[in-house]
């Protein structure tokens, strides 16, 4: 038996196989290009909704066909490459941002019936599975995919040879570089659960069982909510949207890292933003909430709801990042770097190795509350080692400041 | 099993073929009038006079250094959490032992004041920065006219 | 057959990238080939069923190690024009002949010897039927690292430990200076004020 494979490589690949992976592959880059066209429309539509604007309302009912119009402006608007720049990283950097963006997406399961056929569906007689690919490193995909992002930014903003996108990419480099320690210890948590890194098999895990019969087996419930809760910050910090957009803070760098950037270039990098975001809100939703798993309420049209339940799901995200940018003020840099590196580690790395030792504890028939106990104090003596770690790295500055300022 | 990776391939060739495609159509349908200004740094209007920075605080030197231990630490724990029923007491056991050890040096760099940033609120204007002999004359700096003017605003009509 | 016309595709983007390493004037360009030759080297574990491998290649590789690269490069002010005729180590072009030469030698004589041990078996221990008993890649790596090879990994950690520490002690000096509120970024040179207008309204 073969792990975590789609079933459609199960069967003897031939040129019918070929093509239905071509059809998905091309299926999930037409669905990827209007869910950023929507997505960049929702975002305007709802931020001006809370700042009681209308936004976007001429181009097609209500504004919806707006950010078309947008692109195919840019599209043909002057491309300018500065005189200064690095003309071929110059060119090179919106690959570099929007490809993984596309990669990402790829191992996301969009649909599927999970009640009965194992997340799959039938296609022209075969079944396979709702998502481009289900490699057998999952999850990981995403993390270096987002590791690779970091590429894009830096080189845009470096060879752009001016200094505000210089100054917007090294503040973003080393803060997507700090955040990704925290992405990928929360996604830990969750691996835990499923003991696989493929997100089909997430999925899955999370659709069998249920609490009390109503209550799902999604891992937001079973890892305790606080990797979640990390997740979602570290994912928002990797994203550089706001609170944590310093990458592009208008009031100090202009555009940040893209501000060169004009034309057709300029809309790859907005392209790769908004994708970005819409994976960062699926990613979520498969790790924590089931990704598309659900009921099936009417069986006729099961490959439909899976579908629906993931739409409904990323939605939630999708407006929870339109919200956080409407509502919280942004971030000081020294704030964003100690929310990453001095509560988000310590507290998945700590919540990691408690989920760790309870399911240890629960196949050795350890009593739970002992566990917990354990890690209380464990927990404690780790937090106090830290604060004291963080008193005497402040008061040995406090005295640097002094002796050299009298 | 590479056929798993086939889809992610064309994915990446789609994605690429994409973004060139367009960015050809771009060349073609765009005007190109390109001026020294349009083509200059982008300064908010103003004449950059000054080279970008080549150096930067070693501050942003160290979270990449550290970032990499990290990174090599956290990857450690997939395989530990994938297997992690399997190992048991003593799986657990020698990941808390390697979780101590990332812990300790985790202490030590923030003890060291390795990753504080900012400003301090404890330390105000500890070298008397507030003086009267700062006025808007001596601190307010006017740049940019370099390349514009010959003097600063207004010179001609003075003299 | 199919995985042959994959290792050759890889062993391409390898090559050239490691000859750009080289060729390139630029660092930027060198690390960017660096890149590259990182990621044929991943397909290449890939082809190998070492799918976490091929992941930590790029997660760690191109995701950390030439992440800090660059930020040396870019952040350093290593000049881009730097001059090409003068050795920093006196000799070391000859010395880079011979070493090379010396590899090259050495590379040579392991793939003569070893030929006739060349049977094209999988890497990964069971053969053909690595993936038969049902455990990834991912799973059997945890199963052999924190079981048989679990000094190694403890070792590690130490090792990692003492990684954090000389990063920390080599950058403190540089950072003690460095940590204080700068009024003026001491890595920022400020020109000269431009003349103030109240010096135009004496004359």
């Amino acid at each position: 038996m073969i792990l975590a494979l789609d079933p459609l490589y199960l069967t003897n690949i031939g040129l019918a196989v070929v093509l239905i992976a071509l059809l998905k592959v091309v299926l999930a880059f037409a669905i990827v290009l209007v869910a950023v066209l929507f997505m960049v429309w929702f975002e305007r539509k709802v931020i001006a909704d809370m700042q009681h604007r209308i936004g976007p309302n001429i181009a097609g009912p209500w504004g919806l066909f707006q950010t078309l119009a947008d692109g195919l402006k840019l599209l043909m608007k002057e491309d300018l490459v500065p005189e200064h720049s690095n003309r071929f990283v110059f060119k090179l950097a919106p690959f570099l941002a929007i490809v993984p963006a596309f990669l990402t997406f790829a191992i996301i399961p969009i649909g599927g019936n999970f009640e009965s056929k194992g997340g799959s569906v039938r296609i022209f007689g075969y079944d396979t599975y709702l998502q481009v690919a289900d490699p057998p490193i999952g999850i990981l995909l995403f993390l270096a995919m987002s590791s690779i992002a970091v590429y894009g930014v830096m080189l845009a903003g470096w060879s752009s040879g001016s200094k505000f996108p210089l100054l917007g990419s090294v503040r973003a480099s080393a803060q997507m570089v700090s955040y990704e320690a925290a992405l990928g210890l929360s996604v830990l948590a969750v691996i835990l659960q499923t003991g696989s890194l493929s997100t089909h098999e997430m999925v899955a895990d999370q659709a069998a069982g249920g609490f009390l019969g109503f209550i799902p087996n999604w891992n937001i419930i079973v890892t305790g909510f606080v990797p979640f809760l990390i997740f979602l910050i570290a994912g928002t910090a990797e994203l550089n949207r706001p609170p944590f957009d310093l990458v592009e803070a208008e009031q100090e760098l202009v555009g940040g890292f893209h501000t060169e950037y004009s034309s057709f270039r300029f809309a790859i990098f907005f392209l790769a933003e908004y994708l970005n975001t819409i994976n960062m809100s699926a990613i979520i939703v498969t790790l924590f909430l089931g990704g598309p798993s659900g009921p099936v309420l009417i069986e006729g049209i099961d490959w439909a709801w899976g579908i629906l339940w993931f739409l409904v799901k990323l939605f939630v995200f999708l407006f929870a990042f339109v919200w956080f940018r409407a509502t919280l003020p942004r971030f000081r840099y020294d704030q964003l770097m100690d929310l990453g590196w001095k509560l988000l580690i310590p507290l998945s790395l700590g919540w990691f190795l408690f989920l760790a030792a309870l399911n240890i504890g629960n196949d050795r028939g350890w009593n739970p509350g002992v566990v917990v106990g354990v890690t209380i104090v464990g927990g404690f003596a780790g937090g106090a080692l830290l604060m004291a770690a963080i008193r005497t790295a402040r008061t040995e500055r406090i005295s640097q400041e002094v002796d050299a300022h009298g | 099993m590479l056929g798993q990776y086939l889809p992610l391939l064309a994915l990446l060739a789609i994605a690429t073929l994409f973004s060139a495609v367009s960015l050809v159509m771009s060349g073609l349908l765009a005007p190109s009038k390109p001026t020294p200004p349009k083509l200059d740094a982008y300064e908010c209007g103003i004449v950059p006079s000054r080279d970008t920075p080549a150096r930067f605080p070693v501050r942003f030197f160290l979270v990449a250094m550290i970032f990499i231990v990290f990174d090599i630490e956290i990857i450690f724990f997939y395989p530990w959490a994938v297997a992690h029923r399997g190992l048991g007491l003593f799986g657990l056991g020698s990941i808390l032992i390697f979780s101590f050890a990332v812990f300790e040096s985790f202490v030590y760099l923030i003890g060291n004041g390795a990753l504080q940033w900012g400003p301090l609120k404890q330390v105000a204007h500890p070298d008397g920065s507030v003086s009267s002999k700062r006025t808007t004359t001596t601190t307010v700096r006017r740049v940019g006219l370099e390349d514009r003017i010959p003097g600063p605003v207004g010179t001609e009509e003075a003299a | 057959m199919s995985e042959v016309i994959v290792f050759f595709f890889a062993a391409a983007i390898i090559l050239v990238g490691a000859v750009g390493v080289v060729v390139a004037r630029n660092p930027v360009h060198s690390a960017l080939f660096l890149v590259q030759t990182l990621f044929g080297v991943a397909i290449i574990f890939l082809i190998q069923d070492a799918n976490f491998l091929a992941a930590v290649q790029i997660m760690v590789y191109a995701g950390a190690i030439v992440i800090l690269f660059l930020f040396v490069i870019m952040l350093l002010g290593v000049d881009s024009a730097e001059e090409l005729d003068v050795d920093p180590i006196a000799g070391q072009r000859p010395l880079a002949v011979v070493l090379g030469a010396a590899l090259l030698g050495v590379g040579l004589t392991v793939v003569l010897v070893a030929a006739k041990g060349i049977t094209g078996a999988r890497a990964t221990a069971g053969g053909e039927h690595a993936l038969d008993n049902g455990l990834s890649d991912v799973e059997r790596i945890g199963r052999v690292l924190f079981t048989e090879y679990v000094f190694a990994f403890e070792a590690t950690a130490a090792l990692l430990t003492i990684a954090v520490i000389g990063a920390v002690v080599l950058t403190r000096r540089a950072a003690a200076a460095d940590m204080l509120p700068d009024r003026e970024p001491a890595s920022f040179e400020l020109p000269p004020l431009a003349p103030a207008i109240d010096e135009e309204e004496e004359h």
